[in-house]
């Protein structure tokens, strides 16, 4: 294969790096941006870099946030005794869409899985529970996927959230078993989340 | 069927007929390859390939096997594409164009196999003997691909975890809800293996006698404990000292005696083979009485194998009704009454032609 130039080779490695991105995939992308006029490429450029110089995670629910504290948090139509544990941001995403749940989110940002290292510290298990201590939270919906690490990771949660005196339940039926919860329809997850159940 | 890049088939369209196709050719032309494909689109993976970047064939970084099959009156697309990333394949599973989990694609059209590995199925290690009932299993029983593949990843899990336990890097409390979920899988694993086996039994035996001229066929589930959760509780010191599980159904075996004794040990080649003809023929019709259809059988070159005795008994279930497909190197072994009602097909260097 000829030589590319260095920039382009440089910019195609960059895409290729990115999730879902194969070699072919980077290379159509990098010949696309080449071909873009330069207003649009810098743009691009600038959204990337605005993203992760202003965008960081909420201190007290470590769900995306422009300040220290995520919009929900900062909402005061809030439900503060109910409280939705996901695994990712676009978790919850997933859930304000159905526009079916009003209470408030922790993010785990991950699942336990000993192969990656993953124990409940590095999901701030610990933060959790000092939450649900302090804040009188009354109901904790652990909305984990279904599948190995994510249930795993809701019995654990149940274990060590129960002997708190709060009542711990899961999205119930419906929930595509071993599924994503950021994939699953929003009328599925809507039924998920109000027939949620005690484990 | 259509097969694209797939080993050595750059590029195959085939029709095979509602019975009996012979596909005949030397060693190393594609016919394994063929039965291979076949096998994939009903079990989701290929049941002899150890990585599947292997099959990948040489004309392009993917490979695709399609087909469209017909069970119980429905029609279905199925499709595995592989594409090359870096030193392994990524594969995609379609039904209808509509990607699937792994786990969901086997069940919508079912084979039994039959090749030259399964003739050590009696004499080789448990592990050929649990793969007989799971590639049976995941095709009939609903759920049990899942939790059979849910089940493998949570020993994964669970032996990393062993590991960093012992290791010091991690305390012991998250170990119980990897218990939990062994117990839950383990359990509906090993029950439906449980089941299938007492169901295998009367057929398996029944035919055994046939062939061998009432030998007595018995087979045995030897599954785990009783009370799975107070084993795994039990194991927990000697899991930590070796850092894997000692306990569950991934040690399963399924024992096989004839006339009371261990085949394994005091049985001749030719009585452990009968008994391996006898299993797969129990299999199929196991399948069949389950879903009500037969599976197609795909036998691989097994016949020139067998004697003549076995050979036929094999012959007479084949001669039956349903889709069978049989790979040989000549057409020696077959009568001519089931050649002459038979598709016979020529495979040469990853080309398949219709003969005559
Ligand atoms: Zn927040």
């Amino acid at each position: 294969m000829p030589q590319l130039p260095e920039p382009l080779e440089r910019l195609i490695q960059e895409l290729s790096r990115l999730p879902g991105i194969g070699p072919k995939t980077a290379q159509r992308l990098a010949f696309h941006l080449l071909r873009t006029d330069s207003q649009r490429a810098s743009s691009l450029a600038h959204a990337i870099e605005d993203v992760k110089a202003r965008i960081g995670y909420c201190e007290r629910c470590y769900n995306i946030a422009e300040g220290s504290l995520c919009w929900i948090c900062l909402s005061t139509r809030r439900d503060a005794t109910l409280l939705c544990v996901v695994e990712s941001a676009l978790d919850v995403l997933a859930i304000e869409r159905t526009a079916e749940f009003g209470g408030l989110y922790f993010v785990l940002q991950g699942v336990i899985s000993p192969i990656d290292g993953i124990g409940p510290e590095q999901i701030h298990v610990p933060q959790l529970l000092e939450r649900v201590r302090s804040e009188g939270v009354a109901e904790v919906i652990v909305a984990t996927d279904a599948d190995i690490e994510g249930e795993a990771t809701a019995l654990y949660l149940q274990r060590v959230l129960e002997p708190l005196g709060t009542k711990v339940t899961r999205p119930a039926h419906g929930l595509p078993v071993g599924g994503d919860l950021e994939y699953a329809d929003e009328l599925t997850l809507a039924r998920a989340m109000s027939g949620r159940g005690t484990f | 069927m259509r097969l694209r890049n797939h080993r050595n088939y750059a590029q195959l369209d085939l029709s095979p007929g509602p019975g009996v196709n012979v596909f005949i050719g030397a060693n190393g032309q594609g016919k394994t390859n063929l039965l291979e494909a076949v096998a994939m689109l009903a079990l989701s993976s290929s049941p002899r390939a150890r990585r599947e970047l292997e099959l990948v064939g040489p004309v392009a970084p993917m490979a695709r096997i399609e087909a469209e099959v017909e069970s119980g009156g429905i029609t279905a697309e199925l499709a595995i594409t592989l594409t090359v990333e870096g030193d392994r394949a990524r594969r995609v599973i379609e039904v209808d164009g509509v990607r699937r989990r792994a786990f969901d694609l086997p069940g919508r059209f079912r084979v039994t196999l039959f090749w030259p590995d399964d003739l050590g199925l009696v004499k080789a290690g448990p592990e050929l003997r649990r793969r007989f009932l799971n590639q049976m299993l995941v095709q009939i029983q609903p759920g049990y691909a899942r939790a059979l593949a849910g089940l493998k990843r949570v020993l994964e899990q669970r032996n990393s975890l062993l590991k960093r336990i012992a290791a010091g890097e991690e305390g012991g409390d998250v170990l119980e809800v990897w218990n939990q979920e062994l117990v839950q899988l383990g359990g509906e694993v090993a029950t439906a293996r449980s089941a299938a086996v007492l169901e295998l039994q009367p057929d398996a035996a029944r035919y055994h006698a046939e062939i061998a001229g009432g030998e007595r066929l018995e087979i045995r589930y030897e599954g785990p404990p009783q009370d799975l959760a107070e084993a795994v509780h039990n194991s927990l010191a000697e899991d930590l000292r070796r850092g894997s599980t000692t306990v569950g159904p991934h040690h399963d075996d399924l024992r096989v005696l004839l006339d009371g004794q261990e085949a394994r040990a005091y049985s001749s080649q030719g009585q452990q083979r009968t008994a391996v003809v006898s299993l797969k023929l129990a299999e199929a019709a196991l399948v069949a009485r389950r879903t009500g259809e037969r599976p197609v059988l795909l036998l691989d070159d097994v016949l020139s194998e067998l004697d003549a005795e076995r050979r036929a008994a094999l012959l007479r279930q084949v001669a039956g009704e349903g889709q069978v497909i049989i790979t040989s190197v000549e057409a020696g072994p077959f009568p001519p009454e089931l050649i002459a009602s038979a598709m016979v097909w020529t495979v040469h260097e990853g080309t398949i032609e219709a003969c005559g």
